[in-house]
C-alpha cells in the first residue's frame, strides 16, 4: 500500500508537524506572534515550554478558577462579569472543538503523538505488546479522566480561590501534567523537571508529576496510550462531543456481531464500537484516529466524516492492503517464555 | 521596602511602586484586576510620560510626585510605559513593558516591542513571559536599536536592585546577553517567599554632540534551583520507569498463565 493512502500514516505526519508546531511554534510564527495565537488559539501545548506557539485550554481555566472566581466569591463581590473570561476560555475552545471534535486527541496532542512514538518503538524492540487491556481494568480507569477534570480541574483550583485549600492547588493539574515536562524537555528546558521541597504540597505534586512521567515512559512502550486513558482533556471533549463536526459512524450489519476487529484495532479500548448498533458510535474515550474504520473489513461499515462528507469509509480492499501493511511494520513478535518453553 | 539603591547618577528609569504587603500571588497581578497599576519614574524630573497599547495608540500620562498610576486602554495584554525628555542635546527615554488584563487585543505585542518608541532603545529579544520569568543565575538577551537599526557594539550597563551592576557589549547585531546575577540572599524555600528585585539596563550612544540614554528596567526572581532539584527529579523519575517495568513485566506473568 503506497503510504500516502495509509490513513495512519497520513495522521503520523500531521502530529509530527502539531508536535512541532505546538512545541516549537514560537520558531516559526515569532516569539510574539505566539502570544497572539495563545490567546486566540487555546489548544493542547503548555504556557511552560518557552518555545510555544500555544496553550493548552487547561491552564487558563485553572488560573480564572483559582485567582479570578474563587476569591471574588471568598470576597463576596461575585459577579457575572467574573463568569466572562472563563466562557471566553471554553468558547474559544468551544469554537475549534466544533471544527475538529476529538480529533484534537488523536491528530494533534503532542502527548499522544510521542506515547504512540514509544509505542512504534516498543514494536521495533520487539517488546511484547499488550494490544488491549482487560475489560475489568478498562472499566475501572475511565472514570479516573472524570476525577482528573472535576477534582484537579475545576474543584481543587476553586477551593484553592476559596481559600480552602494551599496556593499549591490552585492548579494541581498542570503541577502533576507529563506534557509540561514532555514539552519543555523537546524545548531544551530541563527546568519543569525538578522536585520541589518548598512546601510539603509541591513536594507531593512534583513527585507525582515525575512518577506519572516515568511511568509514561515504560508503560507506552508496551501499552497503547497509557495518559490518554485518564487525561481531563478527553473528559472535557467527551462533555461537547455532539458539538463538533468530526463524526464516527457505523452502519449495523450483523456480521458486526462476530467480526470485533474495530474494537481490537482501537488504541482506547473501546469494545462499545463492535457491540453498539447506534448510527453515533462517538464514545467518550474516542479519539478519533480512525483506526476502527481502517480496520474494518465490510464496506461502507464504518465511516469518519466530517458534517456529512466522508473521509473515510471502510473498504475491503484497503482492510486487506490495511492489514498487510501493518504485519509488515510489527514484524515478528518475540514470543513470550510459556510458547518458548512448549 | 526600597527596590533599589540608585546612585545619584543613575539614568531615568521605571520601577514598580513598592507593595507595602506581599499578596502572595507573585506574577498574577492579585485580584483586583481593573485597579491602577502605580510606578516610579526615578530621576525624571520634566519628562513626558505616556502609554502605549499593544495596537500602538498613545495616552499621554501625568506625573505625580514621580509616580503614575497605570490603566489598560480598553485591551488587555503588553503596555508600554515610556517617558521621554530632551533638554539641549541630552536625549534621555526610558521604557518599561507592563502586562494589563483586560479584553483580547488581537495584536501581536512584536508589534509594540519592535515599534520605535524612542530613538535610543534596548528592545527584549524575547521579553520573558506567561510562566517563564527573569531569574537569577541565567541569561536574558535584548537588542539594543538606534532609529530602529542594530546598533553594533553598543555598551549597555546593568543595575540590580541587589546592589550588582556590570558592563556588556552588544555584538554585530546590536544583540546583547546580560547574565543576571545571583545576587539574591536566600532565605526561604518557594518563589513567593522571595520578593523580586529589579534590574536596570542603560545604554548610551553619541551622534556628533548629540548624546542619547535609554533604559529598560523589569523584575527578576530568585533562581527557583534552591529549592528545585533536579537530580531528584531525574531519580523519581527513574523511581516511575521502574514501577512502570514492575506492572509492565507482572501484566506479561499474568497473560502467559492463563
Amino acid at each position: 500500500m503506497p503510504i500516502w493512502k495509509n490513513l495512519s500514516v497520513i495522521r503520523k505526519f500531521v502530529q509530527l508537524l502539531a508536535f512541532l508546531f505546538l512545541v516549537y511554534g514560537s520558531v516559526f510564527v515569532g516569539f510574539y506572534s505566539a502570544d497572539k495565537l495563545s490567546g486566540a488559539f487555546p489548544v493542547l501545548s503548555c504556557a511552560y515550554d518557552a518555545k510555544t506557539a500555544d496553550y493548552c485550554v487547561l491552564i487558563p481555566l485553572q488560573h480564572q478558577l483559582g485567582h479570578g472566581l474563587g476569591p471574588a466569591i471568598a470576597a463576596g463581590k461575585f459577579t457575572l462579569s467574573l463568569l466572562l473570561p472563563i466562557l471566553t476560555t471554553l468558547g474559544t475552545f468551544l469554537l475549534l472543538f466544533i471544527l475538529l471534535n476529538k480529533a484534537f486527541c488523536g491528530w494533534l496532542c503532542p502527548l499522544g503523538f510521542f506515547q504512540e512514538v514509544l509505542g512504534m518503538i516498543g514494536q521495533k524492540l520487539r517488546l511484547n505488546r499488550t494490544e488491549s487491556l482487560d475489560d475489568n481494568l478498562v472499566d475501572r480507569i475511565r472514570p479516573a479522566k472524570w476525577l482528573m477534570l472535576g477534582l484537579l480541574v475545576i474543584l481543587l483550583p476553586l477551593a484553592s480561590g476559596l481559600g480552602f485549600v494551599g496556593h499549591e492547588l490552585g492548579d494541581p493539574f498542570c503541577q502533576i501534567c507529563p506534557s509540561r515536562i514532555l514539552t519543555s524537555l523537546f524545548a531544551g528546558q530541563l527546568n519543569q523537571l525538578y522536585i520541589d521541597t518548598s512546601s510539603t504540597g509541591y513536594m507531593i505534586l512534583s513527585i507525582i508529576a515525575d512518577l506519572l512521567f516515568g511511568l509514561i515512559l515504560v508503560l507506552s512502550l508496551t501499552m497503547r496510550q497509557p495518559f490518554c486513558r485518564i487525561c481531563p482533556l478527553l473528559a472535557m471533549h467527551a462533555l461537547f462531543k455532539k458539538v463538533g463536526l468530526v463524526k464516527l459512524v457505523k452502519n449495523y450489519t450483523p456480521r458486526c456481531d462476530k467480526c470485533g476487529l474495530c474494537a481490537k484495532a482501537c488504541p482506547m479500548d473501546i469494545r462499545e464500537i463492535h457491540t453498539s448498533k447506534e448510527k453515533d458510535i462517538l464514545m467518550p474515550d474516542c479519539t478519533l484516529c480512525g483506526r476502527c474504520v481502517e480496520f474494518c473489513p465490510d464496506k461502507g461499515v464504518m465511516a469518519l466524516k466530517y458534517a456529512v462528507i466522508p473521509i473515510k469509509v471502510s473498504d475491503p480492499a484497503y482492510f486487506k492492503e490495511r492489514n498487510k501493511a501493518q504485519k509488515r511494520w510489527e514484524g515478528k513478535q518475540k514470543p513470550s517464555r510459556r510458547v518458548k518453553k512448549d | 521596602m526600597a527596590l533599589f539603591s540608585i546612585n545619584a547618577e543613575a539614568a531615568m528609569h521605571w520601577s514598580p511602586v513598592p507593595k507595602e504587603k506581599s499578596h502572595g500571588h507573585g506574577g498574577h497581578g492579585g485580584h483586583d484586576r481593573h485597579a491602577g497599576k502605580p510606578f516610579l519614574l526615578h530621576a525624571g524630573e520634566g519628562a513626558e510620560v505616556q502609554l502605549m497599547s499593544p495596537s500602538k495608540v498613545v495616552q499621554p500620562l501625568t506625573l505625580e510626585h514621580g509616580r503614575v498610576s497605570v490603566k489598560a486602554m480598553g485591551t488587555g495584554n503588553y503596555h508600554a510605559l515610556v517617558a521621554k525628555r530632551s533638554v539641549g542635546d541630552l536625549h534621555e527615554s526610558a521604557v518599561r513593558y507592563i502586562y494589563m488584563n483586560g479584553k483580547p487585543s488581537g495584536v501581536s505585542p512584536s508589534l509594540l516591542i519592535g515599534h520605535e518608541k524612542s530613538a535610543l532603545e534596548i528592545e527584549p529579544a524575547p521579553l520573558a513571559r506567561e510562566h517563564w520569568r527573569y531569574y537569577s543565575n541565567t541569561d536574558a538577551q535584548f537588542i539594543v536599536r538606534f532609529q530602529g537599526e542594530p546598533l553594533a557594539g553598543a555598551k549597555v550597563h546593568m543595575q540590580t536592585g541587589n546592589g550588582s551592576s556590570a558592563e556588556f557589549a552588544a555584538n554585530t547585531e546590536g544583540l546583547v546577553t546580560i547574565p543576571l546575577p545571583e545576587d539574591f540572599t536566600y532565605e526561604k524555600p518557594g518563589r513567593m517567599a522571595n520578593p523580586p528585585s529589579e534590574f536596570v539596563l542603560t545604554a548610551e550612544h553619541h551622534v556628533g554632540t548629540e548624546r542619547h540614554i535609554t533604559t529598560f528596567s523589569y523584575g527578576y526572581h530568585i533562581n527557583p534551583e534552591h529549592w528545585q532539584s533536579t537530580e531528584l527529579g531525574l531519580a523519581v523519575i527513574g523511581g516511575g520507569m521502574f514501577i512502570g517495568g514492575f506492572i509492565t513485566l507482572r501484566k506479561r506473568r499474568r497473560r502467559e498463565k492463563k
